[in-house]
């Protein structure tokens, strides 16, 4: 509910309607009046009213339901008077609550990204959501480090988009998706386990669906070429088998994704070393 | 109220189970076997009295990715106007005339016997052993370069009675 009564800044009427409306939670009635509000020439330049609207449109966007993303102008809106609000607010009376608006806001953004990835599969409309997270927590806090987010973000967009690439033919445009965003970890956290080992199976995979969705009869030659791209995607996919086996020796799954590799390239000494290995660790 | 616990479940698998991807369970070895087997059955010209019945592809030795990828191809390919058939066995079987032999690594042992059971008979012999293809083989399986490759014996090949193709020679490291 909004704290400012409108007696202590003497706002027009209809301001002083509109916080009463939203304190009735009557928002879209409040918006109306506000939406005069913001272009009349004795309330524009008001940072109550902004304010106001913020709260207005932050609190609408609530009651769609926060996670309803086609309703996402309704927040952006919100966080924009909040915005005009702080730059009006010379006196600083609004900032505590236009921050907390603004935060609210960002992590609603931040939400909203996250399903976009799971449940629409929009990773376009999903970044620029998490973009805007970012933006205007960076409003509220110029030091807020934004590394663990980032590496847990894109580590979530690399995991679910290789698994629709696995799950959906090895669709060639998912497949991108997860490689960029799991390097973008890397990035941030070269050794950042989850990231490594993602991508190192991707790289497998891809070798490994190049043997698997071969015909019989393919020629000599052409089974020649076959070898050689997956022999690439293999070789790709080792340093970061080898990166994690290097930090933690006893990641099964480093141990069991190296037999792996090593066997698809035809190295059997190198396979069963890994293979000993994996059940030595096993057996403790 | 159903919504909200959807969209909660769905952010609560998406951030905390950051799982790793599942390795393909496939053994890249095997299929490449298989198309190599297929393809030397083009390569090579059999006697006319292996031209009728099933084509017999005899493995001998354990390898159960390698069994399970030559049946799938014998479910789907023929041979000319032959069914493929895979035939897996411990030891040289006197009851099966294969036109391929494919002794595995821990059956190379046979290699002599086979050699002397199969020869002129249109029984095309292949091994997965150093030196085996100097020993009788008329094929056998190498790793060049991390890639799977094979040497080629003519003699011996034309020893077991078959006719090789011309394609044949390009496509293999000859050892005679």
């Amino acid at each position: 509910m909004l704290g400012v009564c409108h007696e202590q800044y003497g706002q027009s009427d209809s301001l002083f309607k509109a916080q009463k409306l939203c304190n009735e939670k009557k928002y879209n009635e409040a918006i109306a009046l506000l939406e005069h509000a913001i272009i009349d020439a004795e309330t524009k330049n008001d940072p109550h009213t902004w304010h106001i609207r913020s709260y207005a449109y932050l609190q609408n966007f609530k009651l769609s339901g926060t996670s309803n993303i086609s309703k996402i102008n309704l927040l952006d809106t919100s966080l924009s008077s909040a915005l005009i609000s702080i730059k009006l607010d010379t006196a600083k009376n609004y900032t505590e609550n236009n921050h907390a608006f603004i935060k609210n806001g960002a992590g609603i953004y931040y939400k909203l990204s996250t399903i976009l990835l799971q449940d629409s599969l929009n990773d376009v409309k999903s970044d620029k959501l998490y973009s805007k997270y970012k933006s205007f927590t960076r409003i509220i806090n110029q030091d807020f480090d934004f590394k663990a987010r980032d590496v847990e973000y894109y580590n979530t967009m690399g995991s679910i988009f290789a698994d629709l690439y696995m799950k959906n033919n090895f669709n060639q445009k998912q497949g991108e998706i997860a490689k960029t965003s799991l390097q973008k970890v890397l990035e941030i956290d070269s050794k950042n386990i989850s990231a490594n080992i993602n991508l190192g199976i991707l790289y497998y995979n891809q070798g490994a669906t190049l043997m698997r969705m071969m015909d019989y009869d393919v020629d000599l030659a052409q089974l020649d070429i076959i070898q050689e791209n997956a022999k690439k995607l293999f070789k790709q996919s080792l340093p970061f088998m080898i990166k994690v086996y290097e930090l933690d020796p006893n990641t099964e799954k480093a141990l069991e994704s190296l037999e792996g590799i090593y066997s698809a390239l035809l190295d059997e000494e190198k396979a069963n070393e890994f293979k000993q290995k994996k059940e030595a660790l096993n057996k403790k | 109220m159903k919504l909200l616990i959807k969209y909660s479940l769905i952010i609560l698998l998406a951030f905390s189970t950051l799982s790793f991807q599942q390795t393909q369970n496939y053994d890249t070895n095997a299929k490449r076997k298989a198309v190599f087997l297929y393809n030397f059955t083009k390569l090579f010209d059999w006697p006319e009295k292996m031209k009728s019945g099933n084509f017999i592809i005899q493995i001998v030795g354990s390898n159960v990715n390698l069994n399970q990828e030559l049946n799938k191809m014998a479910s789907t390919k023929q041979i000319g106007n032959q069914k493929l058939e895979i035939k897996i066995t411990t030891s040289l079987d006197p009851a099966i005339k294969p036109h391929i032999i494919y002794l595995l690594k821990e059956s190379t042992d046979l290699l002599k016997d086979a050699n002397s059971k199969y020869k002129g008979n249109g029984t095309l012999i292949i091994t997965e052993k150093t030196g085996a293809a100097k020993q009788g083989a008329a094929i056998n399986f190498i790793v060049a370069d991390n890639k799977q490759a094979f040497e080629y014996s003519q003699s011996n090949a034309k020893k077991a009675g078959l006719k090789p193709g011309d394609e044949i020679s390009g496509l293999a490291i000859a050892v005679d």
